[in-house]
């Protein structure tokens, strides 16, 4: 059975008909590829499984439970992380603080009466935290203000921040957008080993397909809303009908 | 059917006043994407200067040209080119607290400048007021009344002609999208910006002169009310189409008459329902309306393109500041108290009391805002729902008045909880806008119920008795206030620091992101409001017990947009930041007694422009000042040798 497993997911924005029928399913531990031209519906793919965005039909199954119907949190506690295209980060905040709260938010600990009572309160560094902070080399700027940090950092940030939640399945929408080439090959890199010690699935949005066949094994292409090809990276981009739909024909 | 044209025809000029704002409120909010809330300060300008150059002796043609061609766009371009420009593409946040400091301050410094004597009979613009044109359906229809229409409708006709066939127009609806954008097309987008605010002041200047005269006297609390009705007729229009908020604005002016008409006249459903219909209204449609709600998310595509705000001071400061500030704050504390029973006279020992209630009310918009990045507009209405509620069940029940406090704490926490409801859907500027209706609501209906606030006459609230403790005299209820705030400045100490406070710091952060880690924003949201309105509820019924009576004029609607400037002014995400408000509060307050009235206003226009600067300074500028200062003083212990 698939980890995640998403059937003719149709989604339209008014007359726009973002996703038209689509169908996804990812296996535990296995690293996905998702690429198309802009305005193909790849971020609407991800808000649909992620649930910001509603499915006008279709269903979407998790360890092989309905969750179309969940809201975003409650995917979330399922084990559904997710980076953004525009970094969203949490302002006045640093790194350590965005893992901390996530890590928090995992254990269900957000009580308030606990809060109230004290309990609530971080006394000692919590090892999973400072483990991944070391993982992803962030420890030097662990305590740094957010914003003062530059942008290939918070792509890391945001990993972290879902990583840290240890989740099944991990969304990644375009992590090399903002980065200059040696932040993507290390971005790359830091997504490898990530999946060596945790196993973790992946669906990776992404333009540099350098950086697709990297990490991912297989991709889907999504054109105009419509799934229009998936398979083997190489396979993939050699088919003419992606190459005409999304990399452009040489004549 | 006669009856009925003869209730809504006075409608008319009122409808017409409320039109000519909604639509220059679509206009800049369309274009600039900063939601005017200084408009109705701008209306009040143009109709206060028109005033005192007609009864200067000027001809009123003289007194136009002075004050809405000349005076209202001055104003609008000032506003835009110190202010709106710089924070276009800034969170909701900063823009409302930015518009906010204007509404507030405008009036007062209006008033500072021209004095803030009563100003009866405010004149006519055009037809003589006096003289009856014409009668419908048994209504006379005066010079005002008449003049108001029509000039109404001419200009909007032009407005809308240019809107739709000149390049200028077709500009400024390009502007809308996105002010970069129009820039990368080749376009001088400030000057299309300029034309827009020129336009949209002119209007609230030309809407200013028409109303006033419709009143008896000139005050500027009638302009707030015009602009609530204004954003209500604008969203009607889902703040973008021009023609409906036009119809909108003509539409409550005739249906506001219409229920003073029908309803039964002295009843407090005519003389609250009709005032509060806007805000009704209002609320209505930003629940009803799916269009209004994604409105809110509307910004600019190229807003990402903007280098980020600045850290805070707080986040630069490093440990050692904040450590040594918050020693030095529980110190300066311990100093006061026992200052304040020592050797403060007495009067100061009860203005500092109040200080301290409100400092409590002030921790809800610190709890809130600051901490949440939640706005809300309406801790007043919370503070009095706290001290009526105190009020109605000691003199009903006998209960002690210690569980009246905690009760009216409750019972605004639950309607904090329904007027959280709204907030789990809308977010930003619905939100805001959402509790300004409730907050006028509960101001014009709600509190004027003998079995709530009582009107005019208000309520009375004993000191506390605790056994053979007594609280009557000032020292002792000092001690209580002081125990009460440190009380709830630990249960909000406690949520920053727990789980819930990172919860809302992230939430503050991004709200996408904060649910894409599995924290329910719906749950998270309807705690912080009840907490916080627990929080005004306690510091009101305190406030109230204090006073010993408070009427709803205590906790009237516009004192909501007073304490939010304050707070922000202070600031707005520390405890202490509360603390200093509500003793700035009530300080400057005290010693502004001791000078001419006229300076009084100086306090709105310190507050005001506080405010303003919320956009560099979100931290609160006080606070800001503050650490500086202290900044200064420990790098020259530390560094002797920097300074010789």
């Amino acid at each position: 059975m698939a980890l995640v497993e998403g059937t003719g997911i149709s989604k339209r924005y008014g007359g726009i008909v973002a996703l038209d029928d689509v169908s996804v399913a990812i296996d535990r531990g296995e690293a996905v590829g998702l690429v198309g031209p802009n305005g193909a519906g790849k971020t609407t793919l991800f808000d649909c499984l992620n649930g910001v965005r509603h499915l006008d039909a279709g269903e979407i199954c998790f360890e092989g439970r309905r969750i179309d119907r969940l809201a975003v949190y409650e995917r979330a506690r399922l084990g559904i992380g997710r980076t953004f295209q525009r970094l969203e980060l949490f302002g006045g905040m640093s790194p350590r603080e965005h893992l901390m709260v996530a890590e928090r938010v995992h254990r269900a600990d957000g009580r308030l009466w606990k809060d109230l009572i004290g309990r609530g309160r971080a006394r000692a560094p919590v090892a999973r935290v400072e483990d991944l902070l070391v993982e992803l080399g962030l420890d030097e700027v662990a305590d740094d203000p957010i914003e003062s940090l530059s942008h290939g950092h918070g792509r890391l940030v945001e990993l972290g921040r879902a990583l840290v939640q240890d989740p099944l399945l991990l969304l990644l929408d375009e992590p090399s957008s903002g980065l200059d080439t040696r932040e993507a090959v290390g971005f790359a890199a830091v997504l490898l080993e990530v999946r060596a010690r945790r196993q973790t699935a992946m669906l990776l949005v992404e333009h540099d397909l350098d950086f697709v066949q990297r990490v991912v094994e297989r991709t889907y292409v999504l054109d105009f809303g419509k799934m229009i090809a998936s398979g083997r990276v190489d396979e993939v981009l050699a088919d003419p009908v992606v190459r005409r739909a999304y990399l452009g024909e040489v004549t | 059917m006669t009856q009925f044209l003869s209730y809504a025809i006075p409608g008319l000029p009122y409808g017409c006043v409320f039109a000519l704002m909604a639509v220059g409120l679509v206009l800049t909010y369309q274009t600039s994407g900063v939601f005017n809330l200084a408009y109705g300060a701008q209306a009040y300008a143009s109709a206060l200067i028109f005033y005192v150059c007609v009864n200067a002796g000027w001809p009123s043609w003289a007194g136009f040209l002075a004050a809405v061609v000349v005076a209202a766009p001055l104003l609008g371009l000032a506003m835009d080119r110190f202010l709106y420009r710089f924070i276009r593409s800034a969170p909701v946040l900063v823009k409302l607290v930015s518009a906010l400091g204007m509404l507030i301050a405008i009036p007062s410094a209006l008033q500072l400048i021209f004095g803030s004597q009563e100003r009866l009979a405010p004149p006519s613009l055009w037809l003589p007021p006096d003289s009856v044109y014409f009668h419908v359906a048994g209504d006379a229809i005066n010079g005002t009344e008449l003049s108001t229409v029509i000039v109404t409708l001419a200009v909007v006709l032009l407005a809308s002609l240019m809107s739709h066939f000149t390049q200028i127009g077709l500009r400024m609806r390009a502007m809308a999208e996105s002010p970069r954008m129009v820039q990368l097309a080749g376009i001088n987008s400030e000057r299309v910006g300029v034309a827009i605010w020129v336009l949209s002041s002119f209007l609230a200047g030309l809407a200013g002169v028409l109303l006033a005269p419709l009143f008896a006297e000139l005050q500027a609390l009638n302009f707030t009310d015009l602009l609530v009705a204004a954003i209500a007729a604008a969203a009607l229009g889902s703040l973008t189409s021009l023609p409906l908020a036009f119809w909108g604005g003509i539409g409550l002016g005739v249906v506001q008459e219409l229920l003073g008409g029908y309803l039964p006249s002295g009843s407090v459903l005519s003389s609250g329902l009709r005032p509060a219909l806007p805000f009704a209204v209002l609320i209505v449609l930003l629940l009803a309306l799916p269009g209004l709600r994604e409105r809110w998310f509307h910004d600019d595509p190229l807003s990402a393109c903007d280098p980020p705000p600045p850290p805070m001071a707080a986040a630069i400061g490093g440990h050692g500041l904040e450590e040594l500030l918050r020693g030095g704050g529980w110190a300066v504390l311990a100093v006061f108290f026992v200052s304040c029973l020592t050797w403060v006279p007495g009067n100061w020992t009860f203005t500092l009391t109040q200080g301290l209630a409100y400092s409590i009310i002030f921790l809800s918009i610190v709890l809130l805002t600051g901490m949440s990045g939640q706005i809300s507009l309406c801790q007043a209405a919370f503070a009095g729902i706290g001290a009526f509620t105190c009020a109605q069940l000691v003199s009903h029940f006998g209960i002690s008045v210690f569980v009246g406090i905690v009760a009216g704490g409750a019972v605004a926490a639950v309607v904090g909880v329904v007027v959280a409801m709204p907030a789990l859907r809308l977010g930003g500027l619905a939100l805001a806008l959402a509790t300004l209706a409730f907050g006028l609501l509960a101001d014009n209906v709600g509190f004027q119920f003998p079995w709530s606030g009582n009107g005019d006459s208000g309520v009375n609230i004993p000191r506390p008795q605790l056994g053979s403790l007594n609280f009557t005299s000032g020292k002792a209820f000092f001690v209580l206030a002081f125990v009460l705030l440190i009380a709830c400045a630990a249960v909000v100490l406690a949520i920053r620091q727990g789980t819930t406070g990172r919860e809302l710091a992230a939430m503050r952060g991004s709200e996408l992101a904060a649910a894409s880690i599995g924290t329910n924003l719906a749950k998270l949201k309807i705690t912080v409001f009840a907490v916080a309105a627990a929080l005004a509820g306690v510091g009101g019924a305190l406030y109230g017990s204090l006073q010993g009576t408070v009427s709803p004029n205590d906790f009237n609607s516009f004192l909501s947009l007073v304490f939010m400037v304050v707070v922000v002014t202070t600031g707005v995400y520390t405890v202490q930041g509360a603390i200093q408000a509500g003793m700035a509060y009530v300080i400057l307050y005290q010693v502004l007694d001791y000078l001419p009235s006229e300076w009084r206003n100086l306090f709105p226009i310190l507050f005001g422009l506080g405010a303003v600067t919320y956009a560099l300074h979100p931290e609160g500028v006080v606070e800001w000042q503050k650490r500086r200062v202290v900044e200064i003083v420990v790098g020259w212990r530390k560094h002797p040798e920097a300074v010789g």
